[in-house]
């Protein structure tokens, strides 16, 4: 039987966990005493490098080398945490910051403490009231303890956090939008180079991290480097958050191991089957802007390799099923209308295309279309993908792609009712 | 100054100093702003924003016009978000809101006759585990069937 | 950033400035690569993404306006998968695009067709109806805005907040519904907008002054230089029928950039004023040249004994002052004045004399006149009146017993030539910081009117048998050169279309 490894979520289930003392009861803010009493600041790094974590946002880039990016200057630096969570099927990051903020907020002093910040901003969806109040509520009574401000601990180490909500734009969760919208624009995506670690808010050194990478940061300083990189399997170390939804009977946030079951196993055995009892016909395994995996591939171990592997990625850790009462054309149609209402407008392809995309699958849908009109969109997703400023264009090419080739067959059954009909 | 309440002024001036800039501080400002002015941002709301920031009203209009969570026309006394993306439609999201519809005579954007609500069909809104979802203004609505939908949009009126 | 780079584009190796981009570095090796949102003046957009390149080493294609040489660095611009990528990004431009090229103003100049004809595939295969968006928008009373033919690629966002100071348009709405909006009242105020017409690559900003006057391909073009104020902003005067239509600014790193005031833009109505003065009067009737020029002779030469007062206008060339200073040395003249319009200046471009070539006046000796008049009485006056700004006061006038004028318009006077404006004829001013600038002569007004140059060399040929007056306007500026220190080795050549520092004069660039 697959168990869930309670590291994040140990206390969630705990109201007290919410406040400064519970936070405490449970070793809160130890690791946080610890470091500046007894580290230098690239020691912390090293020991997040040595533990093996990668981003838990989606792109699984290793957090310790994400720091070390920013240069040794004396310009100011700056950590925004990505709080943006708004991947469909991703609902993480939301249950550390409703249920226990603290480990954020410790985690968000220690990644400041290691380049350098003196400020950080967690950037919230605005669609988050509840997460946005209990991170206030927490940082409140943090800053009266000391521990967010001027002189943490009387370290001489200071550092100021201040809770930013969005206003509903999923593309803030993409960091150099997530920078430009911080600084009271349009969220517009920003040209690469320059990145983020050498010229980010108001053009100074920034680091974005997850809610969930700076919360496991906490708890490497807590219990070491070796201790997190012990649980998991290799590349995917430590344990991380999954959400599973849609059609399975146990939807829900499960704090996991990678790399000790399957991918069907998990769904199977936590997921508890659907509960139409039907089979499953697809799985989004990291969030709707990563390709389907059919009910025949998931046999796949679950890691961030494994999965990458089979062709998908466990993005942001969303999982999402669905079973086989679902056409794959109204699956396929509703990541589009997503993608293309997100797309922020900025550049070309994403623009047009998305709105395009978008109009083919619902003519599909119609059966407005031909099968050389699925060529067509194919052919279309390959002039967007790949060429646009940030990674949105992906986030939908990959889906609709994987979703024409796996269901080819069912696209073509659904556009060839239109003529026996 | 514009016509902003003093309890207004008095938060948006503390949010001003938690960045470098005061540009910074426009969407934190503008859900204050939004809910004192009715909930939506009319032109005179547009340019009073733009007049406190010190930006071009362009500015703030632009960023009304980004951002799903502004308004840009009147809505009613509360605002109701239902999430439509892939984990609430594959739980019956498509059907709750057909049954709006029947029930309370309002589509995606439409507000109610008696100005109870506004609805609108939101993209994700981060409740996948405990779908369907909507958002009640502040107030989120899990696992909605359509008793529920029922109870929490009719004791709005 | 400094010194040279070795790259390679499609192929080929050349040396590049280092600090470049890819899009300028290409062209050291003969190679255009296409961009819309790209200015060299402006910052970095990199929305368009027309301009993706091959970078050899790397994976995904990359924009060229964003991507700097670097030593060694190997690049295609139209090798088959840039070429399909540009193809694709052609395609969804248009699929949006009203495709109104027939009524529209920037068709045979726009970029969107050049380039759809360069690298698109020729077909539509977009099968649903398009966006629908503001259309024939007016932004005041110079520019009008089309959002369904706009590509946002934001460079007149970008123009008028980097460049003009005064951030006006912005950007509203987010992906496919994006728009344009103006400040305020939806009026732009700068007086510089209508360069946002220019940068526009496509016909989504026009000029309500030019719009549905002549389609582009009916006109003909002429490089020369506004003659509004001393600046001497380059420009190309687009004319059809021997009438001006339009200017538009000619890019000139030393002076302008790439552009132009508004005021100088549609400082024009005067060429094409149909009241204009085109025969000679004398007496208050119409003359022939030779009559006139007869007359103006015996008024010369009666006054000899009681003086003549010559006041020339700086709106005049080089050239013509010259053939002016060589008439009135002939006469002995003493008392030369020419008329200098002032108004305001700005930070920019715009230069607070409101004349071209003030100091080409001064250079050839003449003095800026006082506000006071001398008390003396002359026996005749030789004057060439200002295009705009004061004329001679009544009192001036007075002072001579007969005048002889150049005039765009009728005036009083005992003889009065018609004046030509600065598109009718070629010679050179002297711009601000002493920079030698050619115009060009792009319209015949009227065929019967003699420039003021060769009504001066015959003049002063009939006064004098021996004088052999230049021909063209480089041979006069030859002999101006042969004759002034300050002009001293210029020659029409060496001037070229881009101007050139005087040197001599020694006056700060």
């Amino acid at each position: 039987m697959i168990r869930e490894t309670r590291v994040m979520l140990e206390h969630a289930g705990d109201p007290a966990q919410k406040t400064l003392a519970g936070y405490r009861k449970h070793g809160g803010y130890q690791a946080l005493a610890k470091a500046l009493r007894e580290m230098k600041p690239e020691e912390v790094t090293e020991e997040v490098l040595k533990s093996g974590l990668r981003g838990r946002g989606g792109a699984g880039f290793p957090t310790g080398r994400k720091w070390k990016f920013v240069p040794k200057t004396n310009k100011k630096k700056y950590i925004a945490v990505n709080a943006d969570e708004s991947e469909p099927g991703t609902c993480k990051d939301r249950q550390i910051m409703e249920n226990d903020p603290h480990q954020l907020i410790e985690g968000t002093l220690l990644a400041a403490y290691a380049i350098g910040a003196e400020t950080c901003y967690i950037y919230v969806r605005g669609e988050y009231p509840h997460s946005i109040r209990a991170l206030e509520d927490a940082l409140d009574e943090a800053r009266g303890a000391g521990l967010v401000g001027r002189d943490i601990m009387g370290s001489g180490f200071s550092c100021d956090i201040w809770v930013h909500p969005g206003a509903g734009a999923y593309i803030c969760g993409e960091e150099t939008a997530l920078l430009t919208s911080l600084e009271g624009n349009r969220g517009y995506p920003r040209l690469r180079p320059p990145f983020p670690a050498v010229e980010g808010l108001w053009k100074s050194p920034t680091v974005v991290n997850n809610v969930e990478t700076l919360s496991c940061v906490t708890h490497i300083l807590r219990r070491g480097a070796s201790w997190f990189s012990s649980l998991g399997c290799e590349g995917s170390t430590g344990t991380r958050l999954f959400c599973i939804s849609g059609h399975v009977r146990n939807p829900g946030v499960y704090e996991l191991e990678c790399g000790k079951f399957t991918l069907r196993e998990l769904l199977m055995e936590l997921g508890g089957g659907t509960p139409s009892g039907r089979p499953i016909k697809g799985v989004l395994p990291g969030g709707s802007s990563m390709p389907v995996l059919t009910a025949a591939e998931l046999d796949v171990r679950f890691d961030l390799d494994s999965i990458a592997k089979a062709g998908s990625s466990l993005g942001s850790g969303a999982i999402m099923v669905f079973d086989d009462s679902v056409s794959a054309v109204d699956v396929a149609l509703n990541i589009s209308q997503f993608y293309s209402h997100e797309s922020c407008g900025q550049c070309t392809p994403c623009r047009e295309g998305s709105d395009w995309v978008r109009l083919m699958l619902d003519a599909v849908r119609r059966r407005e279309a031909g099968t050389k009109d699925v060529a067509l969109l194919l052919d279309v997703l390959d002039r967007i993908e790949g060429n646009t400023i940030c990674a949105l264009a992906e986030a939908f090419c990959w889906p609709v792609r994987s979703f024409v080739k796996k269901f080819g067959a069912e696209f073509e059954a659904h556009l060839k009712e239109r003529a026996s009909a | 100054m514009a016509d902003f309440s003093p309890e207004l002024l008095a938060k948006v001036k503390d949010l001003w100093k938690r960045y470098p800039e005061r540009k910074a501080a426009l969407l934190p400002a503008m859900h204050l702003i939004q809910k004192e002015r009715g909930g939506w941002f009319s032109p005179e709301t547009i340019r009073d924003t733009a007049e406190l920031f010190e930006v071009p009203d362009i500015h703030v209009q632009g960023i009304v016009g980004f951002y799903d969570m502004f308004h840009d026309e009147p809505v009613g006394r509360h605002v109701v978000r239902l999430c439509k993306t892939l984990s609430c439609k594959l739980r019956g999201a498509d059907e709750l809101r057909a049954h709006i519809k029947r029930t309370f005579g309002v589509d995606h954007g439409e507000t109610t006759k008696d100005g109870a609500f506004t609805f609108r069909c939101f993209e994700c809104l981060g409740h996948c585990t405990t779908a369907p979802m909507m958002l009640v203004d502040e107030e989120r609505h899990e696992n909605l069937t359509a008793e529920k939908v029922d109870r929490v949009l009719g004791g709005l009126r | 950033m400094s010194g040279t780079v070795n790259v390679t584009v499609d192929g080929k190796q050349v040396a590049v400035p280092g600090g470049l981009n890819l899009i300028e570095a290409a062209r050291y090796a003969g190679k255009s690569v296409p961009h819309y949102c790209y200015h060299p003046r402006l910052s970095v957009a990199g929305n368009c993404r027309i301009c993706l390149v091959e970078i050899q080493g790397q994976g995904k294609l990359q924009i060229a306006c964003n991507t700097r040489v670097t030593e060694g660095m190997s690049y295609f611009t139209d090798n088959e998968r840039v070429r399909k990528a540009r193809e694709g990004i052609m395609e969804l431009l248009l699929i949006n695009h009203p495709l109104d090229c027939p009524i529209c103003d920037q068709a045979g100049e726009c970029k969107l067709q050049e380039y759809a004809v360069e690298h698109g595939s020729g077909i539509t295969r977009y099968a649903f109806e398009k966006v629908r968006k503001p259309k024939n928008v007016s932004w005041g009373d110079k520019v009008v805005f089309d959002s369904e033919r706009c590509i946002l690629c934001t460079r007149c966002v970008r123009f008028l907040d980097e460049v003009a100071g005064t951030p006006e348009v912005g950007l509203d709405m987010r992906g496919e519904k994006c728009t344009l909006v103006v400040k305020g009242d939806g009026k732009l105020t700068s007086p510089y907008q209508m360069n946002v017409i220019d940068l526009c690559p496509v016909g989504a900003l026009t000029s309500r002054d030019f719009r549905f006057k002549s389609r582009v391909w009916f006109m003909h073009f002429t490089d020369t230089v506004c003659t509004s104020c001393a600046r001497g902003c380059n420009v190309t005067v687009g004319s059809r029928g021997d009438r001006v239509l339009r200017m538009v600014p000619r890019a000139n790193p030393d002076v302008n950039h790439n552009w132009m005031c508004d005021h100088g833009r549609l400082h024009y109505a005067f060429v094409n004023d149909e009241t204009r003065l085109t025969v000679p009067r004398v007496a208050g009737k119409g003359a022939p040249y030779a009559a006139a020029i007869a007359r103006a002779k015996a008024i010369l030469e009666g006054a000899r004994g009681q003086g003549i007062l010559a006041v020339a206008s700086p709106f005049m060339t080089n050239e013509e002052l010259f053939a002016m200073k060589e008439l009135l040395d002939r006469l002995g003249v003493e008392d030369r004045f020419f008329l200098k319009p002032m108004g305001e200046g700005d930070d920019l471009l715009v230069h607070p004399e409101k004349c071209p070539n003030a100091r080409g006046a001064a250079l050839l000796g003449f003095a800026e006149a006082a506000a006071e008049w001398p008390s003396k009485e002359y026996g005749a006056l030789l004057h060439f009146a200002p295009h705009e700004g004061a004329d001679l006061p009544e009192e001036a006038l007075k002072r001579a017993k007969r005048r002889i004028l150049f005039s765009l318009k009728e005036r009083e006077a005992d003889v009065c030539f018609p004046l030509t404006t600065w598109i009718e004829k070629d010679g050179t001013v002297v711009s601000a910081g002493d920079r030698l600038q050619r115009l060009t002569k792009g319209i015949t007004f009227e065929p019967t009117l003699v420039t003021e140059r060769t009504v001066l060399d015959r003049l002063h040929a009939s006064l004098d048998a021996s004088h052999r007056p230049p021909d063209t306007a480089a041979q006069a500026l030859a002999r101006l050169a042969a004759a002034l220190p300050a002009f001293a080795g210029v020659t029409w050549t060496r001037i070229g279309p881009l101007g050139m520092k005087l040197e001599a004069t020694g006056a700060p660039a």
